[in-house]
């Protein structure tokens, strides 16, 4: 409308005067720098939006650095010294933490401090025993084994556990999940009632009794967590689909022809993938917790392998005597359940829209 | 309601034999009979069968052994005290394990909720901060973490409290256990109660009740606190469950003699009857706080007894 009186306004005469175009109108004017995007309201794609929100959040940065960090000592650790996780030597049992450098600074020096009811005393072991060249950078234990391999040892053992068995539950989890949700009616009714029942067994029952028929072990570990903690899985899938069933791309992917399968695994579970991995990263800590309170009660890992749960049980003999030999691993193991914790909730955060901030 | 208490009470007895089932199973498939002498002969074990019932249906036997374990005859104890019946076993123990469970469930739940609420009300300070670093500690660091770490500042270093557990000082050496158990419940409870009462205190009707004029502790308790009230409940049963777990740990730290160190004990020692016996205890346990939960969850909210009448 407004152009169109603008035309009749224009006048033959004023045409002659008219701009005549230069090279230089036609050369890009390379002004990326003067443009802004309002990036408040760009349309980006979900996940990249999603990074930007879970960068965003201190604590998240955190606990996914302090896992990276954990993880390559769980790697590499290990192998840092010339000591095995499994190599004793009785002769150097029981000496406090001791690092080359930081010991002239009175800190890790091979001190300990021994309480007694008549009072406190400082000794050297290492002094004591004419050890000079000897350093155990978080000490030994009273095998005379070197707490620093044994925990970034069982650190791995813990996070191989975790792992496996979230991911498993996330598979046996999600599925029934999704299929109980979207076949609905009796199907749903069916295996509802089979998870009621399945989830009123105590945890703490079910990984007894299985320990009673397997043998103490990584396995039965991992099948006695698998066992427990796909019940919360199963519930969020369940939930994500009966929310996403009816919407419009499922009609129309049935209408295509598409099998009730190829819905549920290829339409569906794309986009329930984020509530899923967070909720992969919530149960990670709680085996973890698991895991150890197995190895505390004695039925975890068996000798010489070892977990952070195995290291805190063995630790707990003589934690009065030598608190430095539980230190180490409960420091591990709290700082892995804490950064899971904050990773896991700024996931949740980023991934729900109803938090994004404008 | 009383259709809603009816379906529950049937799916928490049918879980029960579920269960029931379950150990019957396995005892069944546990290596060995209770008669391995191989002094007896066949005539004579057969003997012994029949007068324990041994020879009948399996059926039959089933339907015996879930009498026997309702009626609170579990047995008798293999290994850790031999021949001592097992109900006569968990009988002395259940009581401190139930009482110092109580100490702590009361504990976590009061400092909780005081912990939630302070930081919803002063969302976004210097206190809320700090009231959501201690409940993501509470959550994170296993709760004999702090079992040892209490023990050791408190038991052994200054020696306030008594490092173990000593039965003539039941109340002052319970405080420990029930700290260190409590730790988890407070700080779950602390952050659900936290983003409940986010969402109330902006929900419509809290500023209706502020614009009728209403202030201070009627509009907190009545108006805010109610409605918050019910979600958390819910998370009040999980968390008492895996106060079980939690105490096993713990009951074994502070040398208490309890349920959770009977089992541990047995599971050490391979102790059948006793494992099995006191699973079966965990679960009736288990499934009588999440019925009690879920009908107390009907009563407190009229929306769902209403909604669950209707159905």
């Amino acid at each position: 409308m407004f152009k169109k009186k603008k035309e009749e306004v224009f006048s033959p005469a004023s045409a002659a005067e008219a701009y005549v175009p230069v090279d230089a109108d036609f050369v890009f004017k390379e002004n990326a720098g003067e443009i802004e995007i309002d990036t408040n309201f760009a349309s980006q794609s979900f996940w990249k939006e999603m990074v930007i929100r879970f960068l965003r959040k201190k604590s998240a940065v955190f606990g996914l650095t302090m896992i990276l960090l954990i993880t390559i000592m769980a790697i590499v650790g290990p192998g840092m010294n010339g000591y095995s996780y499994a190599g004793q030597n009785l002769s150097q049992k029981s000496l406090a933490p001791r690092i080359p450098g930081i010991e002239k600074t009175g800190f890790f020096n091979g001190d300990e401090t021994m309480h007694t009811t008549s009072g406190s005393k400082t000794v050297n072991n290492y002094k004591t025993k004419g050890l000079d060249d000897v350093y155990y950078w978080f000490g030994s234990d009273n095998f005379g084994r070197d707490i620093w391999t044994r925990t970034w040892h069982g650190a791995r053992v813990s996070l191989i556990i975790a792992v496996v068995a979230a991911l498993i539950d996330m598979i046996i989890g999600m599925s029934y999940g999704l299929i109980s949700g979207f076949f609905g009616g009796k199907v749903d009714m069916f295996m509802q009632r089979v998870l009621e029942v399945a989830n009123s067994i105590p945890r703490l029952v079910i990984v007894t009794l299985l320990l009673l028929v397997f043998k103490p072990g990584m396995m039965t570990i991992i099948i006695a967590l698998m066992l427990t903690e796909w019940v919360g899985m199963s519930r969020i899938a369940r939930a994500e689909m009966l929310k996403l069933k009816e919407q419009e791309f499922v009609l129309a992917s049935r209408t295509l022809g598409a099998g009730s399968f190829f819905i549920i695994f290829r339409e569906v579970l794309p986009n329930i993938i984020g509530p899923i991995i967070t909720q992969v990263m919530f149960s990670i800590p709680t085996a973890i917790f698991t895991e150890a309170f197995l190895s505390f009660v004695g039925l975890g890992i068996p000798v010489p392998q070892c977990s952070l749960g195995s290291l805190i049980s063995d630790g707990f003999n003589s934690f009065t005597t030598h608190p430095y030999q539980i230190v180490a691993p409960i420091l591990v193991m709290a700082l892995l359940m804490l950064s899971f914790n904050l990773v896991a909730d700024g996931l949740r955060e980023a991934l729900d829209p109803r938090m994004k901030e404008m | 309601m009383k259709k809603y208490i009816g379906k529950r009470v049937l799916t928490a007895i049918f879980t029960l034999l579920v269960i029931l089932l379950v150990l019957f199973i396995l005892m069944q498939l546990m290596p060995g009979s209770p008669f391995n002498d191989e002094k007896l002969d066949a005539d004579q074990k057969a003997l012994l069968y029949a007068k324990y019932g041994l020879d009948q249906p399996i059926v039959v036997q089933f339907v015996r052994y879930v009498g026997n374990m309702l009626r609170g005859d579990f047995g008798v104890s293999y290994n850790i005290s031999k021949n001592t019946p097992i109900s006569q076993l968990i009988a002395a123990r259940l009581p401190v394990s139930i009482a110092i469970g109580g100490y702590a469930v009361a504990l976590g739940a009061i400092v909780g909720l005081l912990l939630g609420l302070i930081a919803a009300f002063r969302h976004d300070t210097f206190i809320d901060t700090l009231c959501t670093i201690i409940s993501v500690i509470g959550v994170s660091v296993p709760s004999y973490v702090f079992a040892l770490a209490l023990s050791f500042e408190f038991g052994y270093k200054w020696r306030l409290f008594p490092m173990l557990y000593n039965n003539s000082q039941a109340l002052n050496s319970s405080i420990l256990p029930s700290i260190s158990l409590s730790m988890f419940t407070m700080a779950s409870i602390a952050r659900f109660t936290r983003t409940e009462m986010l969402e109330v205190l902006g929900s419509d009707y809290m500023l209706l009740a502020e614009s009728k004029g209403l202030s201070g502790p009627a509009l907190v308790f009545k108006h805010a606190l109610r409605n918050a009230l019910i979600p958390i409940i819910t998370v009040l049963a999980p968390l008492i469950v895996d106060l079980m777990t939690g105490s096993l740990v713990v009951e074994k730290i502070f040398a208490i003699p309890g349920v959770g160190s009977l089992l541990v004990n047995a599971i050490q020692s391979n102790d059948y009857n006793v494992v099995i016996s006191l699973s079966f205890i965990y679960s009736a346990l288990y499934i009588l706080i999440m019925l009690v939960v879920d009908i107390m969850y009907g009563i407190i909210d009229p929306r769902i007894r209403l909604a669950k009448d209707d159905a």
